[in-house]
């Protein structure tokens, strides 16, 4: 069995009793020092320097624990957790947990410049900062500093996840105050703020006339931007006889060319380079390609519909669309094949999964663009699995800044319908 | 059906004694009666042998406590110490991740830590993030999420070190939901991530989740947990299952033991007994470890699992097929003793009370089958929710988890 309270056998690696045990030392360190003294100096010299050495690996056990003392200043604090939200996932993982126990005992003054470290904090920082922070948080779950959250809060300049749990601290001890918070944060940058205002935006359209009630739920579809809360926004709508294009609000890029199906027998064609790739066949001019538009709700190009039912084979799809700036955006993909990305002829993602789900958004990643007219290839392979869940070849795809605002318009060529 | 019959039994049995007897976990000592530290319990095996429990409960009778949990999950709870620990997502992207404890004899939230996803966590509707089952060594608690996120913390949810392993290997995770558990194997956090982008399975030392080792795997998906197995040649082990086969491997070391190539079922987890291993593929197949042998010992097709792991016990083995009927048949041989229907799915597996099977199906009804002789059922007990999570016995209390809640039943 372990060593451990729960043996009745004191755990000597307790962070909490190490530091008791520092206390202690300290102690008896202080009202020994007089007998200390005098023993030293009537010490022969030879035996000194053991003692010596004994003294300071006996002094060297509490110091290497010395960093589990609480911080002795805000500016402190703050260091240590701009330390700890740097961290990486893999490296110096009892440094960082010797780092989060000091922040867990932080007075709760100090929580709300410490919520601040979350900008810029790696994954793994976030969660090492965000633990030590909720402990700290749980020692004052009736003193926590209000208006200072509160403030932080509505600051959109500051870190979405710091401000997302200073509204879960605020909202623990004074809800009203959290929910009117929410009023102005309809077009926050942090997406779980963002949608509890959404929530209540439409919750509160319940006792309003019907033109008014719409015209609150118009508001919350400008505002939302997840794919849940923005269908039922539209359904809502459609309801009461307002129809709205889920695939047009979403940005679906929704015209493709499409070519014919190439080998991907044994799943060969993923790696392999077809003359698409290399531009040869890419344009949308080429014989052997023929336009597809959707009329999904989710923009989803069937390639089944599109090229006949088959397995083992692939296509490309190629689409322009416009950008209103240059710089990056993000390419979502959904698709139950396997898929790659290519814009403007630049490798942006490979997904070599098939037939484990399909979703909006599945697979995101980030890609340049240019102002004007910028190019979209779409390589979407099937395999030759032939149960009846493994029949779908589509994918669809849009564009987006990272709340999943739609950036992209779409070109009509000559000849697309 | 019995391939070599009784006799080959008995000397694959005396040749898996001899090479290989398969007898625990890392869980030092005999399995706590009152403890249930991993999935399945102590040992992985399913079963607290010398348990009792009561035998009739419903939303208002017989329940010692029930908890609203913070989020969705198909994870079971665990029980170490004083302690009740359930993982559970939350946030509409399930990005939520968190580890509840609760107080064994109240139910009472003693501490609960949350932390933000950094892998995938697109999920079927039926699984969920947290579908993996924490494990605990009595000092430690890890929990693995469908993020490929492993965590470790102590009995106080101190944060001791974290892998976002869907960071460290960038096409790993399954948009199905990944479900496999974490297991503690001597003093070795065991995960297997079985997908089709970045497959590999590793062996991190518990303390600091440093890695011990990590072996790449075939790219295809599997839902299997890694499964303590002790030899006397070469100590702790862990055995990982896919649709492909087996490999017994060195928990500590990684090293290479045994592999076996055939069929397996990619969710259902084999049960092992007195040295066999008995593997959901097409039916059951008994397999003695370490046997140079690759043909089963026997194959029975009349065995079928579902979504839930077979359960084996002395000379038995029990299934839960797709329509719900509930199979026990010989180990020796895999002849079927007896088939009883219980009714609707089963996504939770059963367990072994004393000598009663407990039994939970996705609508919430919770049968008793007595396995004294021909399967019996003695108690159906209905609540309300969708329950696909393994139950956990400790104490003579059962915990049941749905959709939302966490049940205690009392104990008798």
């Amino acid at each position: 069995m372990p060593i451990g309270d729960r043996d009745g056998v004191v755990d000597f690696c307790s962070p909490v009793k190490i530091a008791r045990l520092n206390l202690s030392l300290a102690i008896l360190t202080a009202k020994g020092a007089n007998a200390l003294e005098w023993f030293w100096i009537k010490l022969a010299a030879p035996p000194r320097g053991f003692f010596l050495a004994l003294a300071c690996l006996v002094a060297g056990i509490p110091l290497a624990y010395s960093t589990e003392v609480p911080p002795q200043s805000m500016a402190e604090a703050v260091s240590i957790c701009r330390e700890l939200s740097r961290a990486s996932g893999t490296n110096g993982q009892a440094e960082m947990a010797a780092k989060a126990d000091q922040i867990a005992r932080l007075p709760a003054e100090w929580l709300t410049p410490c919520l601040v470290a979350f900008r810029d904090a790696t994954p793994a920082g976030a969660n090492w900062l965000r633990s030590g922070l909720e402990r700290a948080a749980d020692q004052f779950s009736d003193r926590l500093p209000l208006e200072e959250l509160a403030t932080l809060v509505g600051n959109a300049t500051q870190s979405p996840r710091g401000r997302s749990l200073a509204f879960v601290w605020l909202k623990s001890q004074d809800r009203a105050r959290a929910d009117g918070l929410l009023d102005t944060l309809l077009d926050d940058p942090s997406l779980d703020l963002r949608r509890q205002a959404v929530e209540k935006l439409l919750a509160s359209a319940g006792g309003k006339e019907q033109a008014a009630k719409k015209q609150t739920y118009r508001r919350g579809l400008a505002a939302a931007r997840d794919i849940d809360q923005i269908e039922q926004i539209i359904a809502w709508l459609a309801e009461h006889g307002e129809q709205v294009d889920v695939a047009e609000v979403l940005g679906f890029v929704r015209q493709w060319r499409v070519s014919e199906a190439f080998d991907n027998a044994k799943g060969i064609g993923f790696e392999k380079t077809y003359p698409p790739q290399t531009g040869e066949l890419a344009r949308p001019d080429t014989s052997g390609w023929k336009v597809v538009a959707s009329t999904d709700k989710h923009g989803t190009i069937d390639l089944n519909a599109a090229l006949e039912t088959k397995k083992g084979v692939l296509a490309y799809a190629v689409a322009t669309v416009e950008m209103p700036r240059a710089g990056t955006a993000q390419v979502r993909i959904g698709s139950p094949c396997a898929v790659a990305v290519w814009v403007n002829g630049l490798p942006v993602m490979a997904h070599e999964i098939y037939h484990a789900s399909e979703a909006v958004d599945q697979y995101i990643a980030t890609a340049d663009f240019c102002v004007g007219t910028n190019n979209i290839m779409v390589k979407c392979c099937q395999n030759e699995q032939t149960e009846p869940w493994a029949i779908d070849w589509k994918f669809q795809l849009r564009i987006c800044d990272p709340l999943g605002s739609p950036l992209a318009t779409q070109l009509k060529r000559a000849g697309d319908e | 059906m019995a391939a070599f019959g009784m006799a080959g039994f008995a000397f694959f049995c005396a040749g898996a004694s001899c090479l290989s007897t398969v007898s625990g976990t890392g869980w030092a000592g005999a399995a706590d009666p009152s403890e249930w530290p991993e999935f399945r319990g102590g040992f992985g095996r399913g079963a607290a042998d010398d348990e009792t429990i009561r035998s009739h409960w419903s939303g208002t009778e017989g329940i010692a406590w029930k908890v609203d949990l913070p989020g969705k999950g198909a994870s079971s709870p665990i029980v170490v110490g004083n302690l009740v620990i359930l993982t559970a997502s939350s946030g509409a992207r399930e990005d939520q991740l968190h580890i509840l404890a609760l107080d064994k004899e109240t139910g009472r939230t003693r501490w609960q830590r949350t932390f933000w996803a950094t892998g995938r966590t697109l999920c079927h509707p039926t699984s969920a993030v947290a579908a993996g089952t924490p494990a605990s060594d009595g000092r430690r608690i890890v929990a693995l999420y469908s993020s490929c996120d492993l965590v470790a913390v102590d009995l106080e949810g101190r944060l001791l070190w974290q892998r976002n392993l869907a960071i460290e290997h960038p096409r790993s995770g399954n948009d199905v939901g990944m479900g496999s558990s974490p297991r503690i194997i001597d003093d070795t956090v065991v995960v297997q991530i079985d997908c089709q982008g970045d497959a590999f399975a590793s062996g991190m030392d518990s303390a600091t989740g440093a890695d011990r080792w990590s072996v790449s795997r075939a790219k295809i998906a599997s839902w299997a947990s890694p499964l303590a197995v002790t030899t006397p040649s070469h100590g702790a082990c862990v055995l990982l299952q896919n649709p492909l086969g087996l490999e017994l491997r060195q928990a500590k070391s990684g090293s290479l033991v045994w592999s076996w190539k055939g069929e397996c079922a990619g969710i259902p987890l084999t049960a092992e007994s007195g040295g066999i291993l008995y593997v959901p593929s097409d039916g059951i197949a008994a397999i003695a470890p370490m046997a140079q042998e690759a043909k089963p010992i026997w194959r029975s097709t009349k065995l079928s699992c579902g979504i839930a792991s077979p359960l084996a016990w002395g000379n038995s083995i029990a299934c839960i097929n797709r329509a719900g009927v509930l199979g026990i048949a010989n180990a020796t041989d895999g002849r079927l003793r007896g088939q009883i229907r219980l009714a609707g799915s089963f996504w939770a597996s059963p367990i072994l009370v004393g000598n009663v099977i407990v039994a939970v199906n996705k609508e919430g009804k919770t049968f008793l089958v007595s396995v004294d002789d021909e399967p019996t059922i003695v108690a159906e007990n209905q609540l309300p929710g969708t329950f696909t999570a393994t139950p956990a016995v400790a104490g003579g209390s059962l915990y049941l988890r749905s959709d939302s809640l966490l049940w205690k039943v009392a104990a008798p």
